[in-house]
């Protein structure tokens, strides 16, 4: 009997295999998380696209601070170029932040998050896709940054390990500030405390994603330094995604 | 631990506190030795490590209370996690002063953004900004249950701090673990800890300081508990002076 049970159930993946592989839908598509992550993520990508809101105030954002900081810096070149790295990561986390509050508050605009809560998903596919949508628009933005940074400062910032950095950094940052922003977004004072939450966590990881990208711009970059560097990078990644991932659940329920 | 019990215990270790405080604090002046390229100035390390010391467990427990919080939801975990985030912070600032008064002498500076100092600021204004968010939301439970996932957050990046100082090169000395060869520098600056009685002595000193301002954040923890003991109930007692007040049964 418990054999016959098994070999029937033996025949059923088989038979869903051969379905899976007959249909232009992979396995990958089944998986009941997997879809809820991407069906948010596509939420947003279309409101975004219609709206398009939320990466034309942080580009404009960033914009105005660069050119602010120039003031500070007595528009001297010299000064410019020494501190760009420093800079394009103050401008992107400052950017970041209005960035992450507009995703945010698009949700509890009109009860949108209840609606989320409501549907038989896992709560870390709602983090995760919100991790990944705001990242999507964070890398948009430093998509121009990038570009306007080499304009204005004349330095190498399109090398790869460059943008490797951004990368993870980006991915690192949006991860704790997702988890934050949950949380400041039902406090009394909203979008006011979350530059005072979120940037004091996630200069750890600043620290060195600005030493790496400073590094890898010198005229002979030490490899070992960008590797450390790199590799906090990437820990701090780790860890805050674990963490957002544990704990996501309990700053969204009431 | 209930409120009868905590008035018992306190006055002793109270007492307690106050005289592991002072013997340490005899003995930083009067047995240890005087260093040698330092001097006198160098006794100031005894309280920094200290008080560090203290720190960074203070801020391991209130992540342990954090923790505990949100698996069984009881009062008494986020209020220990609360008083240890206080009391941490300022054995954090006391570190940070003791160790800037050795910087003027030592570095000649009081201040150097190097990478640790720069950590160790943003470590405080993490901790600091504990208490904004809690300001912030008004629902007890509510309040609770953030604090304690941002104090696991926040711990989360003290670990990246730790582990990142032992990488960076920096100016600041490193006691405790071992530096990456990139942070080579670090030996700059640092006491003389030859082999021998002298060292043996400094080694004692700061065994018994660490002791000492470990008893004092336990006394302090006790004292600051017992606090929110009578707080709360101070608050429960307005209650029901204003339901008494608007006619309704206490």
């Amino acid at each position: 009997m418990r054999h016959k049970q098994g070999g029937r159930s033996a025949w059923q993946t088989r038979r869903m295999n051969k379905l899976a592989q007959s249909t232009p839908s992979t396995s990958l598509r089944d998986n009941p998380f997997l879809t809820a992550v991407w069906a948010i993520v596509w939420k947003d990508l279309q409101i975004e696209k219609h709206t398009r809101q939320t990466v034309s105030v942080m580009v404009m954002f960033s914009l105005v601070t660069v050119v602010m900081f120039n003031f500070a810096l007595e528009t001297e070149l010299d000064a410019a170029r020494n501190v760009a790295t420093g800079l394009l990561w103050a401008t992107i986390l400052l950017a970041g932040t209005l960035g992450l509050n507009r995703s945010l508050a698009i949700e509890r605009e009109n009860q949108n998050i209840d609606a989320i809560l409501i549907a038989p998903i896992d709560r870390r596919a709602i983090y995760l896709a919100k991790v990944i949508s705001v990242t999507i628009f964070t890398l948009l933005l430093e998509l121009v940054l990038v570009f306007v940074f080499i304009i204005f400062f004349d330095k190498p910032f399109w090398r790869p390990i460059v943008l490797l950095v951004l990368f993870l950094g980006t991915v690192g940052y949006v991860a704790a500030g997702v988890l934050i922003t949950s949380m400041t977004m039902q406090t009394r004072s909203k979008e006011v405390l979350l530059p005072i939450l979120l940037l004091p966590l996630v200069l750890p990881l600043i620290l060195p994603a600005a030493t790496a990208v400073g590094e890898s711009m010198v005229v002979a970059p030490e490899a070992s330094i960008i590797r450390s560097m790199v590799s906090l990078v990437a820990a701090y990644d780790l860890a805050i995604l674990a963490s957002g991932l544990f704990t996501y659940h309990l700053v969204v329920e009431s | 631990m209930s409120l009868v019990k905590l008035n018992r215990w306190i006055p002793i270790l109270n007492i307690v506190a106050a005289v592991t405080l002072v013997v340490s604090l005899g003995m930083n002046f009067f047995y240890a030795p005087t260093e040698r390229t330092m001097g006198n100035v160098q006794r100031i390390f005894y309280f920094h490590v200290g008080s560090a010391w203290v720190g960074a467990v203070a801020f391991f427990v209130a992540l342990v209370g954090g923790a505990l919080y949100l698996r069984n939801k009881q009062r008494i975990w986020d209020t220990i996690a609360l008083s240890s985030v206080e009391i941490g912070l300022v054995f954090l600032t006391i570190a940070t002063a003791a160790g800037s008064v050795w910087g003027k002498p030592a570095w000649n500076t009081w201040w150097d953004w190097s990478p640790r100092l720069t950590l160790i600021t943003v470590a405080w204004l993490t901790y600091a900004a504990y208490f904004m968010l809690r300001g912030a939301i008004e629902e007890e439970d509510k309040r609770a249950r953030f604090a304690a996932v941002y104090v696991i957050v926040a711990f989360v990046t003290i670990i990246m701090t730790y582990i990142s100082i032992r990488i960076f090169r920096d100016i600041h000395p490193v006691v405790f673990g071992g530096t990456l060869e990139t942070a080579e520098g670090a030996s700059e600056g640092l006491q003389d800890f030859a082999p021998g009685l002298e060292s043996m002595k400094m080694g004692i000193t700061l065994t018994v300081n660490t002791v000492s301002f470990t008893i004092l954040y336990i006394a302090w923890m006790f004292n600051r508990i017992r606090l929110q003991y009578l707080m709360d109930s101070v608050d429960s007692l307005k209650m029901r002076v204003a339901t008494r007040l608007q006619g309704g049964k206490a």
